[in-house]
């Protein structure tokens, strides 16, 4: 950037055409011809700065990681992420069990949430009138900042004893479902681990959620009307659809914050270390692991729980790009009036799941 | 005359009859009531869904928030906020560690992030090319990292190398975890600046870094605050960050370069505990971080609100 403005009038606008890429916004080429050279430089001194720092964070993060688990997987190889055998003891270090288990927790959390987040943002958007429904979701979005410990602290002290005396037993009485639910009347285990992770994504899926609908234009709405929908046609054909980019991200972004949620979890899971054979079985995400396992760990067992960090690492990347992706094809059409806005943070992005 | 075909033969005549045109619209007037009977029993039965998962869904929260509130009163005292921890079976003490401690970590991170966000939102600003594209995906991908990892990250870059567990190296986890929340809540408050407001101040011959200063940062102020509040409010609430770089302490000190108490961590270590003066105390602690963050949140969106008035 410097180099640019050393050189002379012409010269400096044509290399500032070339240098966007794309096309570089008018102000930006603007700022820079305004620039007077001595204080030019200590402003693009602090953005680039600060640009360099933030890229510098992001590259460490990934590389410390890999770097510190490196010893564990040269130590394991595949079976890392294969093996579900996790026995300090004897050096082996197999991430399966906690894979397994991290990926029902998130999945029954999304299942008990999405009916109940979605039809709550419809309540709360559509169905309420906006004197009820205005305060109620603040309340919510709210609520939405309540720490991680503190949900998990209510899910240790007052959930477990529910589950233990009510709930467990009720559940192994269902006829069909009942072989989910054998063994354990322990209270803690992988159910709990789930509702808990629920309740911690509700608010941000019903704040975003409801984002998404009220984002519906009210031209959409009034031609579902006028073709002489009930108001839950005009839901159902025009909102909804129109707003499915926004739910779609909406769960994929609760996904991944269930996906990495630790401290919650390691409370309400118990911390058992084989398959889980049903739905009460104590289990071991990859988040509770690392809680768990961190303080005592040495060596290569250090190494190895470092580890399940950068597989935690690679699955909400993964997750969150994907989320990143559907929010960025809403951009497609309808919002081309404001090309590369990105998406807006509402404070549900903001605040803990 | 008219020829043979205008003339009605006996089907036509009989579908144009009184009787006939009478029966059609019995017919269609009996089928529209039916559809729309059954689609206003459809939409009644769904909104009746939608408010049973409303109400399913408030439940957990409000008791969570409720309980929360009547455990956590209980155990605040004077003593609560001025003394240290004791150890267990000794009835008294407080988490005063614990409250200064949270306070210089998320204020020293605060301290880093802030302006550093602003910095990168403000390279971010004006720019629309594939460099900033690329920051605006790494920031939204980053601020879904799990924050175990981001701790994770701080102990390997910060503790291991000084062999020192520290509340430096917490404020340095909790400034990562910040940095991509502030940089697009930045951003996003920045652009509510309108163009023209840009345009005319660099008529006028202003500096870039005049302008940034005086019409972008002044106008998007209040956007920029509640962002910031928002994501420091946050921060506050986290414990995994925390959990292998502060540490946690039952000293009190002001030294960032000591392992430090933090609400969040007192939380985990007294709630885990069987005895239940200690689990008061994790309850009590519980309710003064709740109600932090809460007056963090609600602070914020009076900004952002105060914003959305003035910007009419």
């Amino acid at each position: 950037m410097t180099a640019d403005r050393r050189g002379g009038a012409p010269e400096r606008s044509e290399e500032d055409a070339a240098p966007g890429a794309g096309s570089p916004g008018h102000v930006g080429r603007l700022i820079r011809l305004g620039g007077r050279r001595s204080h030019g430089r200590i402003y693009a001194t602090i953005r680039w700065g600060g640009v360099l720092v933030f890229a510098a964070i992001v590259v460490a993060l990934v590389v410390s990681l890999v770097w510190q688990a490196a010893p564990a997987f040269r130590h394991s190889g595949l079976s890392f992420i294969f093996s579900g055998t996790w026995n300090p003891d004897t050096d082996q270090f197999g991430a399966g069990v906690f894979i397994v288990d991290t990926l029902i927790t998130t999945g029954v959390g999304l299942l008990l949430a999405i009916p109940v987040g979605i039809a709550t943002a419809a309540a709360l958007s559509e169905f309420l009138p906006r004197r009820i429904g205005g305060p109620l979701s603040t309340c919510i979005d709210l609520i939405a900042a309540v720490p991680s410990i503190i949900v998990g602290l209510w899910g240790l002290l007052v959930l477990i004893p529910i589950f233990q005396r009510d709930v467990e037993p009720f559940l192994q009485k269902i006829p069909l479902l009942k072989h989910l639910f054998g063994g354990g009347d322990l209270g803690s285990g992988i159910l709990l681990a789930s509702v808990v992770l629920a309740i911690m994504m509700l608010p941000t899926m019903v704040a975003l959620t409801r984002t998404a609908l009220q984002g519906v234009s009210v031209a959409d709405r009034e031609a579902a009307l006028a073709l002489g929908g009930t108001r839950w046609q005009v839901v159902r054909r025009a909102v909804i659809p129109g707003a499915r980019p926004g739910i779609e991200a909406a769960i994929t972004l609760s996904m991944g914050r269930a996906l990495g949620e630790a401290i919650a979890v390691s409370l309400v899971i118990g911390g058992g270390v084989t398959f889980p054979h049903s739905l009460l079985a104590n289990g071991t995400t990859l988040g509770s692991a690392i809680v768990s396992f961190f303080d005592e760990a040495t060596g290569v067992q250090r190494s190895a729980v470092i580890g399940l960090a950068v597989v935690l690492l690679v699955f909400t990347t993964v997750t969150n790009i994907g989320g990143q992706l559907l929010v960025r094809r809403r951009g497609g059409s309808r919002r081309q009036a404001l090309p590369d806005q990105g998406v807006a943070l509402t404070d549900a992005e903001v605040v803990p799941a | 005359m008219t020829t043979g075909t205008d003339v009605p033969t006996r089907d036509t005549a009989d579908l144009l009859s009184p009787e006939a045109v009478a029966r059609r619209r019995r017919i269609v007037r009996r089928a529209s009531r039916s559809t729309l009977r059954r689609r206003r029993a459809v939409g009644n039965a769904t909104r009746v869904i939608c408010y049973v998962a409303l109400v399913i869904a408030l439940v957990p929260l409000v008791a969570l928030v409720w309980y929360t509130i009547k455990r956590g009163v209980q155990g605040l005292s004077e003593a609560f906020f001025t003394q240290l921890p004791v150890p267990q079976g000794v009835p008294g003490g407080g988490v005063k560690e614990a409250i200064i401690g949270t306070l210089i970590i998320v204020g020293l991170a605060a301290v880093v992030a802030i302006p550093l966000g602003l910095a990168v939102s403000l390279f971010l600003i004006d720019r629309r090319g594939k460099l900033a594209a690329s920051i605006r995906f790494v920031a939204d991908v980053m601020s879904g990292v799990p924050s175990i990892a981001i701790g994770i990250f701080a102990y390997a870059l910060i503790v291991v190398p000084s062999q020192h567990y520290s509340g430096i190296s917490g404020s340095f986890a909790l400034a990562v975890l910040m940095l991509p929340i502030i940089v697009r809540a930045d951003e996003v408050a920045m652009r509510t600046v309108p163009e023209d407001l840009w345009d005319a101040a660099l008529a006028l011959g202003a500096r870039p870094s005049r302008v940034a200063r005086s019409v972008v940062v002044r106008n998007a102020l209040p956007g920029l605050v509640t962002g910031n509040l928002l994501a420091v409010a946050r921060a506050a609430g986290e414990t995994a960050p925390l959990l292998f770089t502060a540490l946690g302490s039952v000293l009190f000190t002001t030294n960032p370069f000591q392992p430090m108490d933090a609400m969040p961590l007192r939380i985990k270590l007294d709630g885990t505990q069987a005895d239940p003066h200690l689990q008061t105390v994790a309850w009590a602690t519980a309710l003064v971080l709740l109600a932090s963050i809460l007056v963090l949140s609600i602070v914020a969106r009076a900004f952002a609100s105060y914003a959305t008035r003035h910007a009419r």
